[in-house]
């Protein structure tokens, strides 16, 4: 492994992608402390170490080549796998989900670097597997592997059960392989999927039956995800009950207006009409404190890191550089549209954290280590 | 070598323009969505959130006071220290608090059965609603329980008004009580909305019978309304202000009356026997000073702190003390109303007032002789000495002369045989028979020996001990029958006036000041002569004129008994009617005591002492009311302003079918208690074994 540093390292590197990331990572903080403001116990100290603890993250990711990474691409794969398979016997549950392993102080949310491990697994697979023109085009046949390399984490993921986790994983496995080329009967393969999954929801959740109900995938699932989507699908529902946290989340973001109601004067989150809001509902914090201008430059914010990441893929020096900083950023987008579409209504409620923003370790290591990833390739484009 | 240009990634330049339109068309679908609501539903949201953030409070108005006619202090507002529990905030509450409240306050296993009963049986909202779980701590108690509060969430100690009676017993059934609103009533009284009135809610306590509940919506006042705001739990966030203002709640207003409450103490304490009621009024306006009813009850107790053994005692309770003896029962007046008997004499043309009677001692009529109460007999009588003597023939003869119809008139112009309309009370008419009357109730019809029962107040005559007093009234001021009045002024919470009551005069009847001269020396000569039957009343300084009576609850048997020797139920009612100074009278008192023998002994020296003490207090004021008072309203027939009065007709609330009696008491010479439709009971707690009547009537 080596450490070779030259001068153009530095003035390649990702700069912009790096500022907005800092950027947002602030603007986490400061709406964290509004988040958990008395009589919450405060949360942006240990956030800001958790900052750190990823900064030197990004440094030491970044530091040595990551065609060291790209060699160890299937350890690192097969060692998230074993880790995800190890919760499931030594996991801590807590709110019904066996996510957590506990070491001391520390809680570690193997899913979180699952993600990462997917993606460098997904690029060296793609990076070896190229084929030129047309041919390189992927259909049924070998596309079986690059499933089965989704297939299984999603899987272990889904078991835990973390849905939300799970289905970014699928969008983001999804946005690779389609990244890789597919030939056109998979697309329409696809689309077929999507039409017939879409037929199957609203068979099972809009579609006025009498009993007994035929159903196909909903008596699989398990209550609170039953009633998430049925929630979504109809939110004036139950207030009180399954669509309390989209009800509460909405009434938080819409009431925050233009321009907020002011930093710590939020009064669904000062008045905890939100649990988890320093978690997955973060985003509500920030909408109905900050408003819709703010909300903007939010978003704006998690474009330049996903346009500066395309732009880290696009210039990379080989196809692994380029798919790992695709799949990060596919990974970072799948995190924020299922997140916020999530607080506002547009999508169910799945367990699934803003990156950046919500408060939590593993969370914003894992974002961390994605930018250390982005940095490293970025800065060794013109390394060979 | 990059991918962007080399030939091996080229194909991959088209896919990051894809992938980068991608990220930012979803990007754009949020900010959209954002926009929606944010922007073009923020109204919306911005009022459910106001909806979730504030808890409307209800600002309880203090309810008015009841006060006496110089300002005293008879119905008030106390602090009520109650226990409350939050179920959804109590902890370990099964296993630790309540044991150790139960302990603290010595609750008996059944009462923290029913406590922790009611804490398992609280859901959803409920739980967040505190629920009384003890009234009335005492300090003592209150102690005990701050020293723990600390290491207990969801227990409280708050402080509630709640309505005290510091008369207690005396006045009870004028004042009425409180208790809480029923279901059904909270239906009816909250229909049609109105703004000065504020609605009831469950809880909350309403006033029953007398003044609280004839002037429930003047005591009342409006609640107020104020914001808190409220956490995801329901917790109250005390320490976080609401900008919105708060309605102030506009306290009840306070009823005067014109009860003296030294007075009514004094009647109160004088009172002789077991049961009966003393009246005391103003025969210059009807205005009452003292209203007396025995036995009473408390209203303290009754104002939800009553358990179902003190109510199981109390209408138990053979006595019967919720009833206002004064207005919802009737009686025989026994001689008291040999007075309308005279007057309706004097009007027939038929008598003077030196028309002469002779009395043998019985008065013959077909085969039958009625007794006179001196069995030698009194000799010739003219009208002074008949009222004087209380000479059952006189008045035996008169009745037979004039006839039953006559007398009834009379009685009807005076008053009797019809509601007062005594606004703080339902009441009973009474009964003043004629031949109508007769011939529709009495088997047989009406025949000749009834008017002579009539005549001496008894037979089917039957008057309450408040329409007595307005009689009295009458007999002394000349002629005035007035309405009677408990309720002088209605006060704000600051003492400004918002309504005064005038006298109500409802007729003026037929009397010559001759007539008037007639009766007034005669009932002067009832207390003050020797040979009148009320020696006991006469009071050193001022001239009392009265009249006693004894009024037969039985019809006698062959045997005439000793009073002592009857059954109490079955014994004499003994009352006196009397006015001072009888010349130009201040005040007029009945006492009726009831089952307790001759109304000269056993009704008169009461009366005697409530004069007594009004004219020691008039002195000791300097007027006759105490300070404030302007001095007696001038009361001139032209001048007075006078009210008209509906045809007498039992009063609206409650059911005036309930309480005024059947206009066919199957056997009207019974025992009355007997007969007075809901009193359950007596009947069969106390069986009277009636003697059929032989028909003899004695005074």
């Amino acid at each position: 492994m080596a450490v070779r540093v030259e001068r153009r390292m530095f003035t390649s590197a990702p700069w912009g992608l790096l500022a907005a990331t800092l950027l947002t990572a602030g603007i986490g903080i400061y709406n964290l402390v509004s988040a958990s403001r008395p009589p919450n116990h405060p949360l942006w100290g240990a956030q800001s170490a958790y900052l750190a603890i990823g900064l030197l993250a990004v440094v030491g990711v970044a530091a040595f080549d990551y065609r060291f990474i790209q060699r160890m691409a299937v350890p690192i794969y097969l060692l998230n796998i074993g880790a995800l398979v190890a919760l499931k016997f030594f996991g801590h549950t807590a709110k019904g989900a066996e996510s957590w392993f506990v070491l001391g102080p520390l809680r570690v949310q193997p899913a979180e670097f699952m993600k990462i491990g997917m993606v460098l697994m997904y690029a060296r697979f793609f990076n070896d597997d190229y084929r030129p023109g047309k041919e390189g085009h992927y259909g049924f046949l070998r596309l079986a592997i690059p499933v089965l390399i989704g297939l299984v984490p999603i899987l272990l993921v889904l078991v835990q059960p973390d849905l939300g986790t799970a289905l970014m994983m699928v969008f983001t496995a999804a946005t690779l392989i389609l990244f890789a080329r597919v030939r056109w009967t998979v697309l329409v393969a696809i689309g077929v999927a999507l039409v017939f999954g879409t037929g199957v929801l609203w068979n099972d959740y809009v579609r006025v039956q009498s009993e007994p109900k035929f159903t196909v995938v909903r008596h699989h699932l398990k209550k609170h995800q039953d009633g998430r989507i049925a929630g979504w699908l109809e939110p004036q529902t139950d207030l009180k009950g399954t669509n309390y946290h989209a009800m509460q989340s909405k009434i938080a973001v819409g009431s925050g207006g233009m321009t907020g109601k002011g930093w710590k004067d939020g009064t669904q989150t000062g008045l905890r009409y939100l649990p988890e809001q320093h978690t997955d509902f973060i985003f509500s914090v920030w909408a109905e404190e900050q408003g819709f201008l703010r909300c903007l430059l939010l978003l704006l914010l998690y474009a330049v890191i996903l346009l500066g990441s395309l732009g880290v893929a696009y210039g990379a020096r080989d196809r692994f550089g380029a798919f790992v900083a695709v799949g990060i950023a596919a990974m970072i987008f799948w995190q924020v549209f299922e997140n916020i579409g999530m607080v506002t209504g547009l999508l169910p409620i799945t367990g699934i954290t803003l990156p950046l923003m919500s408060y939590g370790g593993s969370s914003m290591l894992s974002v961390m280590i994605g930018i250390g990833l982005l940095v490293n390739i970025g800065m060794r484009r013109y390394i060979f | 070598m990059e991918l962007g240009r080399n030939t091996e990634g080229r194909e991959l330049r088209t896919r990051f323009l894809w992938l980068g339109g991608f990220f930012l068309l979803g990007l754009f679908v949020l900010a959209l969505n954002l926009y929606r609501l944010m922007v073009v539903r923020y109204d919306e949201f911005t009022a459910l959130s106001t909806d979730n953030q504030f808890k409307d409070v209800r600002v309880r108005a203090p309810r008015g006071q009841i006060k006496d006619r110089r300002g005293e202090v008879l119905v008030d507002s106390r602090p009520s220290y109650d226990l409350t529990l939050t179920p959804a905030f109590c902890q370990k509450c099964f296993t630790d608090v309540l044991p150790q409240l139960a302990e603290l306050l010595n609750w008996d296993e059944t009462t923290r059965a029913a406590i922790e009963a009611r804490v398992r049986a609280a859901h959803g909202p409920q739980r967040y609603q505190g629920m009384v779980v003890q009234v009335d701590l005492d300090a003592d108690e209150r102690d005990r329980i701050n020293v723990r509060l600390h290491l207990w969430s969801g227990i409280e100690i708050e402080k509630v008004p709640h309505r005290y009676y510091p008369t207690h017993d005396a006045l009870a059934h004028a004042l009425g009580y409180m208790n809480e609103v029923t279901q059904e009533e909270l239906v009816r009284l909250n229909a049609g909305k109105s703004v000065e009135r504020s609605p009831y809610s469950l809880g909350d306590y309403i006033g029953r019978r007398g003044v609280e509940r004839s002037f429930e919506n003047t005591l009342r006042g409006r609640d107020g309304a104020r914001k808190e705001v409220v956490n995801a739990r329901g917790e109250v966030m005390r320490d976080q202000p609401t900008n919105f203002p708060e309605v102030q709640a506009r306290p009840g207003n306070s009823v005067v009356l014109s009860i003296d409450a030294r007075l009514q103490a004094e009647a109160e304490r004088v009172f002789p026997g077991q049961a009966g009621s003393i009246v005391v009024l103003d025969p210059k306006t009807g205005f009452i000073l003292a209203l007396v009813s025995r036995p009473s009850f408390d209203p303290n107790m009754l104002t939800g702190r009553v358990s179902s053994q003190q109510l199981a005692r109390l209408s138990r309770d053979p006595l019967q003390p919720m009833v206002f003896r004064a207005v919802a029962e009737h009686y025989h007046p026994g001689s008291t109303f040999k007075l309308v008997t005279l007057l309706a004499g004097l009007h027939s043309g038929a008598f003077t007032p030196n028309t002469t009677v002779n009395c043998p001692g019985g008065y013959r009529l077909g085969n039958r002789t009625w007794r006179c109460d001196l069995e030698r007999g009194h000799g010739p009588m003219d009208a002074h000495n008949a009222v004087q003597r209380s000479c059952d023939v006189y008045f035996y003869r008169m009745g037979d002369v004039i006839g039953i119809d006559a007398i009834a008139k009379e009685a009807r112009a005076l008053g009797l045989g019809a509601v007062t309309n005594l606004s703080i009370a339902a009441e009973v008419p009474g009964i003043i028979p004629d031949t109508g009357y007769h011939n529709r109730v009495t088997p047989g019809g009406y025949t000749k020996g009834m008017v002579l029962n009539t005549a001496i107040g008894q037979g089917d005559v039957n008057v309450t001990p408040l329409q007595l007093a307005v009689m009295y009234a009458a007999l002394g001021n000349g002629g005035k029958v007035f309405t009677p009045q408990v309720v002088r002024r209605v006060e704000s919470a600051s003492g400004e006036v918002l309504e005064e009551f005038a006298p109500k005069l409802v007729r003026q009847i037929e009397m010559s000041p001759e007539e008037h001269a007639l009766i007034v020396a005669a009932l002067k000569a009832v207390v003050h002569d020797p040979g009148g039957t009320a020696s006991r009343a006469r009071l050193k300084d001022v001239v009392v004129a009265g009249k006693t009576g004894t009024a037969q609850v039985m019809r006698l048997g062959a045997v005439r008994l000793k009073n002592y020797q009857l059954p109490y139920l079955e014994r004499d009612h003994a009352w006196f009617a009397a006015f001072a100074p009888a010349d130009d009278p201040e005040v007029v008192v009945v006492v009726l005591n009831e089952h307790s023998g001759f109304g000269g002994r056993e009704a008169a020296p009461a009366a005697a002492a409530v004069i007594s003490k009004y004219f020691e207090l008039k002195r000791s004021d300097g007027s006759a009311f105490g300070p404030g008072w302007q001095g007696p309203p001038v009361v001139k027939p032209a001048a007075l302003p006078i009210v008209p009065v509906a045809p007498p007709t039992a009063l609206p609330v409650p059911e005036p079918a309930q309480l005024a009696l059947p206009a066919a008491p199957p056997d009207a010479g019974r025992s009355q208690l007997a007969d007075v439709p809901g009193r359950p009971g007596l009947d069969g707690a106390l069986p009277l074994n009636l003697v059929p009547p032989p028909a003899e009537q004695v005074d």
